[in-house]
């Protein structure tokens, strides 16, 4: 018996034409089921597929959006308050440029349903350099650990535009062990985060 | 929940499809259980791709390395186009297959990457410098091959440990079994004639006896239609094994393996 | 490789901002073209026609789950081969040592999960000559970087395309690993390990393009058993 039959459900089938399409142009016009314009993905759109939905990618990403604008902010708020220097100074600089762009996209495809940003805090972890090396390497797994939990659920569409992200939060993730002296992949496999192990880790850091 | 993480919620869930949308959402600090995201179903690893435990590679090293010859090349005696031909390495045995060569050196010489090789030729044991790009990529094997002449035994060894034993007829003292270090060149099968029962492997070794020996006088390990005559030392060279016990060395023995013959 | 075949030229600008894989490809395929069109030349264009050694079952119209499941492989194999390579060559060092000591880990880790789940329907591995660059550490480094950007760009390109979650969750998971690996070599090369905000895809036909540019994929295996007589003394 062949060991590949699915038995876990199937996505929604997709034309191999038009997500190729998809993908190369990327970004917004991929996640036009999202923001519920028809922007030549009615085809996705309109799937009726249990397992993939623009309401569901709406939730998914806007959790995304969640964890970028907190990284965003937690990098920003070091580089002003943890006198970094060095690689980790750079990683900061860099990492946290790249966090606003992830979060910029998001909230272009959201549109409206992005809403306002919370407000963070994050205590000593951006200004004492040691703390803010470890607060990065937790917060760069959780938000890869959730994205690749998640990441089944989207639209093919939604998943080709969010991996350009996710493999970018992968390379944050392998930078900061790095830096702290960890193997920067210390498993074959990554294993996925709960949205709501997730907000555990991520409570302490929002203000109320 | 912190009510700061519930007001996004409730923002997001004001405008999806699931929850009933209300103005009052926005003003509240806690938002009921179902505007809170607690994430789609997660799917389930294929057991394959569950990976505890990974493949290293610790207990495979201080193996020995051959690759195919690709262009027959002109062995020299040391890694340069200035020295000495030694002999030819061909890109076809005399059995019709691919001549490979066991790499026991390189070295970069004139801009190049050179190997060191044993030759196929006698005297046996005669080595020379080829050319790296003549030679396709890298094999690596961890066995090695023990003949014992003095007490007729063949000895399969990996990592130190004793895969198989057999005993062995060998080279009559007028065509004897030559000593050397050798290697496993090809493996050939489905003969018509019984004499080298049903499976054989070549080596690089010749006879130093039978050097008009059609195709050079090759010393080979293989079954015997004759198995009482084993132990012994019966044969023009050969190594001879019974033939469950050549099939047995089939299934451990790879190509390539080093042969020592003491 | 040649236009008129429908199949896209290489497009290195669609991963590789910073040059570093352009850098690289333009040192593999001078070194291993050069190889390759020595060994061929009295066969001529008809040979660098033929060098579709990539095994077709697991290339382009990769629109069947076992299909894409064997596209992975093929890269898995292609990466194992050149790491386990490495290690056994033993011409690294220190931190460059160790990551391809774990990376290779990985990477045979990720060849026997995908052979086990595709069990009889998994392609073959491929014959590899990688032409000597695992046998210094700088041809080493720059071809590691190449491979790591070359496989999640390749997992990206696949992961919308795969109709089972369970196969999905399990490209995502291997993503990841092979983005932390690019970034893990990059630094190691000197360059930054997320040079973007967004990495770019490639599609199957990307990916086999540049796999062939790179000449490891040999033509055939080495014919070592045969059906003849032996030609033995006896």
């Amino acid at each position: 018996m062949p060991p590949f039959d699915s038995t876990e459900g199937d996505r929604p089938r997709v034309s191999s034409h038009l997500s190729r399409g998809t993908l190369l142009k990327g970004s917004i016009a991929g996640l036009g089921a999202l923001a519920g314009a028809a922007v030549g993905t009615t085809e996705l759109a309109a799937s009726p597929d249990a397992h993939g939905s623009a309401a569901t990618d709406k939730e998914i990403l806007t959790f995304g959006l969640l964890i970028e604008r907190l990284q965003a902010a937690f990098y920003a708020e070091a580089l002003r308050s943890a006198h970094l220097t060095g690689e980790v100074h750079q990683f900061a600089q860099v990492v946290g440029g790249q966090e606003q762009e992830h979060a910029k996209f998001l909230e272009s495809a959201l549109g409206s349903a992005a809403g306002n940003s919370p407000h963070f805090k994050f205590g000593d972890a951006v200004t004492d350099p040691a703390k803010f090396l470890a607060t990065a390497i937790s917060l760069e797994e959780t938000g890869l650990g959730v994205y690749n939990g998640q990441g089944v659920n989207l639209t093919p569409a939604s998943l080709a535009a969010a991996a350009k992200i996710v493999s970018v939060e992968a390379r944050h993730t392998a930078w900061a062990r790095a830096l702290a002296g960890k193997l920067p992949a210390p498993v074959a496999v990554d294993a996925t985060v709960s949205v709501t192990r997730a907000k555990q880790t991520f409570q302490p850091f929002i203000a109320s | 929940m912190a009510a700061g993480f519930a007001v996004s919620f409730a923002v997001a869930a004001l405008v999806s499809p699931r929850v009933l949308p209300s103005q009052g959402l926005v003003r509240r600090l806690s938002a009921p259980a179902a505007a809170s995201f607690s994430g789609a179903p997660v799917a389930r690893l294929p057991a394959a791709l569950d990976i505890r435990r990974l493949v290293p590679l610790g207990d495979r090293l201080g193996a020995s390395r051959w690759a195919a010859v690709e262009h027959a090349a002109v062995a020299r005696s040391r890694p340069t186009l200035h020295s000495a031909p030694v002999g030819v390495v061909p890109a076809r045995t005399p059995d019709g297959t691919t001549n490979i060569v066991v790499a026991d050196g390189e070295a970069d010489s004139g801009g190049q990457p050179w190997v060191h090789v044993s030759l196929a030729m006698l005297p046996n044991g005669t080595e020379g410098w080829v050319p790296r790009r003549a030679l396709g990529g890298w094999s690596f094997v961890d066995t090695r091959l023990v003949i014992n002449r003095a007490r007729l035994t063949l000895t399969l060894w990996r990592a130190g440990r004793v895969m198989f034993r057999a005993r062995v007829g060998i080279g009559a003292p007028g065509t004897p079994t030559p000593a050397g270090t050798f290697y496993v060149r090809d493996r050939l099968s489905g003969f018509t004639d019984p004499m080298y029962g049903p499976l054989a492997f070549g080596t690089n070794a010749r006879s130093p006896t039978l050097t008009d020996w059609p195709g050079g006088g090759v010393v080979g390990i293989h079954g015997t239609d004759q198995p009482n005559l084993i132990p012994g030392r019966i044969s023009h060279g050969c190594v001879r094994l019974a033939n469950s016990a050549i099939l047995r060395l089939g299934k451990l023995m790879p190509i390539g393996t080093p042969v020592r013959i003491e | 490789m040649t236009a008129g075949d429908g199949v896209r030229s290489l497009r290195l600008d669609d991963f590789d901002v910073d040059g570093a894989v352009r850098d690289t490809f333009e040192v593999m395929q001078c070194h291993t073209r050069s190889i390759f069109l020595r060994r061929t030349a009295g066969a001529g264009l008809a040979a660098l026609g033929a060098v579709a050694a990539w095994p077709s079952e697991a290339s382009a119209a990769a629109t069947s789950d076992t299909a894409i499941l064997n596209f992975a492989l093929a890269l898995e194999y292609l990466q194992a081969s050149f790491y386990t390579e490495a290690e056994r060559i033993g011409a690294l060092h220190g931190a460059l040592k160790q990551q391809a000591d774990v990376v290779g880990g990985h990477e045979r880790a990720h060849v026997k999960a995908f052979r086990q789940l595709l069990g009889s329907k998994a392609i073959k591995e491929p014959t590899f000559n990688f032409h000597g660059v695992t046998e210094s550490a700088d041809t080493f480094r720059t071809t590691a970087v190449a491979f790591e950007d070359l496989a999640a760009a390749a997992y990206k390109g696949q992961a919308p395309l795969i109709k089972s979650r369970s196969y999905l969750a399990g490209a995502l998971a291997i993503h990841s690993v092979e983005a932390r690996h690019a970034a893990w070599i990059r630094r190691l090369a000197g360059f930054l390990p997320a040079a973007k905000a967004f990495d770019e895809p490639l599609d199957a036909h990307e990916v086999v393009n540049i796999v062939n540019s790179t000449h490891f994929v040999t033509l055939q295996d080495p014919t070592t058993s045969s059906q003849t007589s032996p030609n033995f003394t006896g």
